[in-house]
């Protein structure tokens, strides 16, 4: 036994609140440096996407306040029904997105390597890498929510109140789930190591029984007129669900619509702001709690399950190729033959990263189970032919998520093997290509499907369904052109974690993009159908059969705009294609 | 100041070290060996308290490093194989973030890091971001760092990887300087003239078991073989069939 020496350390620790401000001003280094390095060297890139970023606030801006203009003249619950759908979606979102991005901070990431060996707390680690993850895993929220608040608050005509209040809403909201999600993280990790894989399988499991069986309760229950009052009362029925009074996402809906209250002359309405301040006051109560008790499982179990995760033998594989995997590679010439190799290798990466596929399969799973809904429903017409198109704009914007998340930091990915595949007698446009089709084709394949799907349960004209497939043809080139090109064009090499490189400077421009050329799309080619249903609603006498209006709703029309739709989305897949391309060859490692 | 008191570890089915008992005192430089496999890095990371053992204990200074961590991490520098840096800080930034983590007041902090920046020749690159560092600059400024709080233990993983020979010497000397002043250092390496040149104990490990403990000399001794290198001894050693003292 040794006797304790001693100590020649000039070191002590810290209390809890120094480790806390340390971090913080860790933080705000990184942030303040990153922006400098930016400003500094990519003013062009900035200024874009600042731009752009704005233009996609102003445009979903615009859409949200007339959206809420026609809801208004609807029925007086649709625009709680809404908010309460919209915020409870997203809050089991951002449980699942939390606890998958903090699982890779806290137990996979280097930086938490290091962290561990300092005399630090593990709950300020977990601090640390919590507001870090939540940053990351509602920035998304942040973009699509303040808009559609701003919107509601100015058709509602709200007092200032309102608008002050929609950020202490929003962050006292988001912290909920996300700690939600960091303690169900490190439970698992900690306590159900060896259970994580098989929890994670109940669970996919479990959905897919809940999805089945909903698409099959939905699927037989008589079919009701849009719009009607029926079709008012089954919704809410359905939707009631949401509407947990138990739920954050419903003290959220509320304490937004009490402070959004005003009376006829347009003032603020006392009751709805003290309502309001208290519905925050319960978000924000909650959010302490659910902080302190994720503070106190950081405590007991971060470190216990890192050392569970490190210690665990990864199961040995046998070596096999998939079906898939053989179909490919025995496909075709050897001329191709690279390129093959490339995709069964970004195929197989995919498969085993449970990350990437198993959010693929919630989000186009809980896609399809709203598509399967549809069929219980009659629809006008008009209602039919706008909601075939508003699915289509969802469908290509939940690939844009994936196209943004996923495939735009592949070949940044591959900077740390690059040495490999620069070494390979495989040319550096064949890496490109090979992302390029991963993503077009692993994109159409389900999109089209689910745009099928959809168009069916509306009761859509096989004309109509062939024009959306198309639309969605185009949207899954373009998409993919546009991550797999600006992804060539602005590699990020040094980064290791994917959800970084989404989340900076080129992912967010990939996204802007994105949803910007979904717009352009599906607002040209929805245009002639638009225009056909109003010649044919309001009649000759108030359109005229040779005026403009008729004739851009007529064949002619709509040939016009499948032309520039093409156009557009062969500019959307060769212009940044090309560039990175370019960028690409020229590229030194 | 370093005790592993049987500890053993387990990979599932595997076990990665067992039984492993091992005091080294104040002032030592220790030099773990074996081949890929054999235990080396599961050690460090349960001493540096990243694994906690299946069985035992380890203690650094007296702290138990799984019941007290961070005292135990007061007293302990790790520099493992592959250094981790913020690319966003520069290096500057990053010494004083580690000295700040410890605790030092601004203007020792500041003595520290001048000093340090001395020694390991930073001063050239202290102020560019981390992210346009190479290897071998990465590891002087882990270097660095690891030592501004003057620690009790220096736990060094491969550390030689990415240094050019100038920086090599540099360390060595530093090491053996530091050593003579009380500083323990518990390092794996596979450069055996390294172990040979500056441990006082190597120990050689195989399977997870502490196969040979003592120095160089002693397990000359132990295999009547004056004349072998340290090379062939380990390979002697380590082979699967390999000898037992």
């Amino acid at each position: 036994m040794i006797s304790r020496a001693t100590p020649r350390s000039v070191g002590r620790l810290l209390s809890l609140d120094e480790e806390s401000r340390l971090f913080f001003r860790l933080r705000i280094t990184l942030a303040w440096e990153t922006v400098g390095v930016m400003i500094a060297g990519a003013r062009l890139r900035l200024s874009l996407v600042v731009l752009l970023s704005c233009l996609f606030w102003a445009a979903l801006y615009g859409l949200f306040v007339e959206a809420f203009s026609f809801l208004d003249s609807l029925h007086a619950d649709v625009v709680p029904l809404l908010f309460n759908a919209f915020f409870s979606s997203l809050m089991v979102m951002l449980v699942f997105s939390m606890a998958i991005l903090l699982y890779s901070g806290l137990y996979c990431s280097a930086e938490a390597r290091l962290l561990l060996t300092l005399p630090v707390r593990a709950e300020a680690i977990f601090a640390h890498k919590f507001h870090e993850s939540m940053w990351f895993a509602s920035w998304g929220f942040v973009l699509l929510g303040s808009p559609m608040l701003v919107a509601y608050g100015v058709v509602r005509e709200s007092a200032w109140t309102y608008f002050v209040l929609i950020l202490p809403f929003m962050l006292a909201f988001v912290t909920i789930p996300a700690a939600v999600g960091g303690i169900a993280c490190m439970a698992l990790v900690g306590w159900l190591p060896r259970l994580r894989l098989h929890a994670l399988s109940l669970g996919i499991t479990g959905a897919a029984i809940v999805v089945l069986w909903l698409g099959w309760s939905f699927m037989s229950q008589p079919r009701l007129d849009a719009m009607s009052a029926a079709w008012f009362d089954k919704t809410f029925a359905r939707l009631a669900v949401t509407e947990q009074k138990l739920f954050p996402s419903w003290w959220l809906s509320s304490g937004l619509l009490e402070a959004a209250r005003t009376d006829d002359d347009g003032r603020l309405v006392s009751p709805g702001l003290s309502e309001a301040v208290k519905f925050l006051a319960l978000l924000v109560a909650n959010a302490l709690v659910l902080q302190l008790t994720a503070t106190w499982l950081a405590r007991a179990a971060y470190r216990k399950g890192y050392s569970h995760l490190a210690g665990e033998v990864p199961a040995r594989r046998r070596h096999r190729a998939g079906w898939l995997d053989s179909l490919l590679l025995g496909s075709g010439t050897g001329v191709r033959r690279p390129l093959r190799l490339l995709l069964v290798k970004d195929l197989r990466i995919f498969r085993r990263d449970i990350s990437q596929w198993s959010q693929f399969l919630i989000f186009f799973g809980l896609l399809g189970l709203y598509f399967v809904n549809l069929g219980s429903f009659n629809y006008h017409n008009t209602y039919a032919s706008m909601i075939g198109f508003l699915n289509l704009a969802v469908v290509g914007l939940i690939l844009s998520t994936f196209t943004t998340r996923f495939v735009y930091p592949m070949i940044s990915m591959e900077g740390r093997r690059f040495w490999i595949l620069g070494l390979l007698p495989v040319h550096r446009d064949q890496i490109v290509w090979s992302k390029f089709l991963f993503s077009f084709v692993g994109g159409l394949l389900p999109c089209a499907m689910l745009v099928l799907l959809s168009d069916s349960m509306l009761g859509l004209s096989w004309r109509l369904i062939a024009q959306h497939e198309y639309c969605c043809l185009l949207l899954c080139l373009g998409l993919s052109g546009i991550a797999v090109g600006l992804g060539a064009w602005m590699p990020e090499l040094r980064e290791s974690s994917p959800a970084k490189i989404s989340a900076g400077f080129g992912g967010t421009l990939c996204l802007v993009l994105s949803s910007l050329f979904i717009m352009v799309v599906v607002v040209v080619a929805a245009l002639p159908n638009h225009m056909f249903l109003l010649s044919r609603a309001l009649g000759p006498t108030v359109i005229a059969p040779d005026g403009l209006l008729a004739w851009a709703g007529g064949p002619w029309g709509t040939a016009l705009s499948l032309v520039i739709i093409s156009a557009v989305a062969l500019a959307a897949t060769i212009a940044p294609l090309r560039t990175g391309l370019l960028a690409f060859r020229r590229l030194e490692v | 100041m370093i005790e592993f008191d049987h500890v053993t570890r387990t990979y599932g089915a595997k076990t990665a070290v067992s039984d492993l008992s091992l005091a080294i005192p104040r002032g030592e430089l220790f030099a773990l060996l074996g081949p890929n496999g054999a235990g080396k890095t599961t050690s460090i990371k349960i001493l540096v308290g990243l694994l906690h053992p299946s069985r035992g204990t380890v203690r650094i200074c007296g702290h138990d490093v799984v019941a007290d961590p961070r005292a135990a991490h007061l007293h302990v520098a790790y520099v493992p194989d592959e250094p981790y840096l913020y690319d966003k800080l520069t290096g500057r930034e990053f010494l004083q973030f580690i000295a700040d983590m410890f605790g030092m007041p601004r203007h020792l902090a500041r003595d520290r890091i001048d000093r340090e920046v001395d020694c390991f020749e930073l001063t050239e690159f202290l102020d560019d971001l981390a992210e346009s560092y190479s290897l071998g600059m990465k590891q002087r400024l882990v270097f660095a760092a690891a030592l501004l709080h003057d620690p009790d233990v220096l736990v060094l993983d491969e550390p030689m990887v990415g240094l050019d020979p100038r920086s090599v010497r540099i360390v060595k000397d530093l090491l053996a300087a530091r050593t003579r002043e009380g500083m323990t250092v518990f390092m794996s390496t596979h450069t055996l003239a390294m172990a040979e040149e500056m441990a006082e104990r190597i120990g050689i490990m195989v399977r997870g078991k502490l196969r040979f403990l003592g120095t160089v000399m002693e397990l000359r001794e132990q295999f009547a073989l004056e004349a072998t290198s340290l090379e062939q001894l380990y390979l002697e050693l380590t082979s699967p069939g390999g000898s037992k003292p």
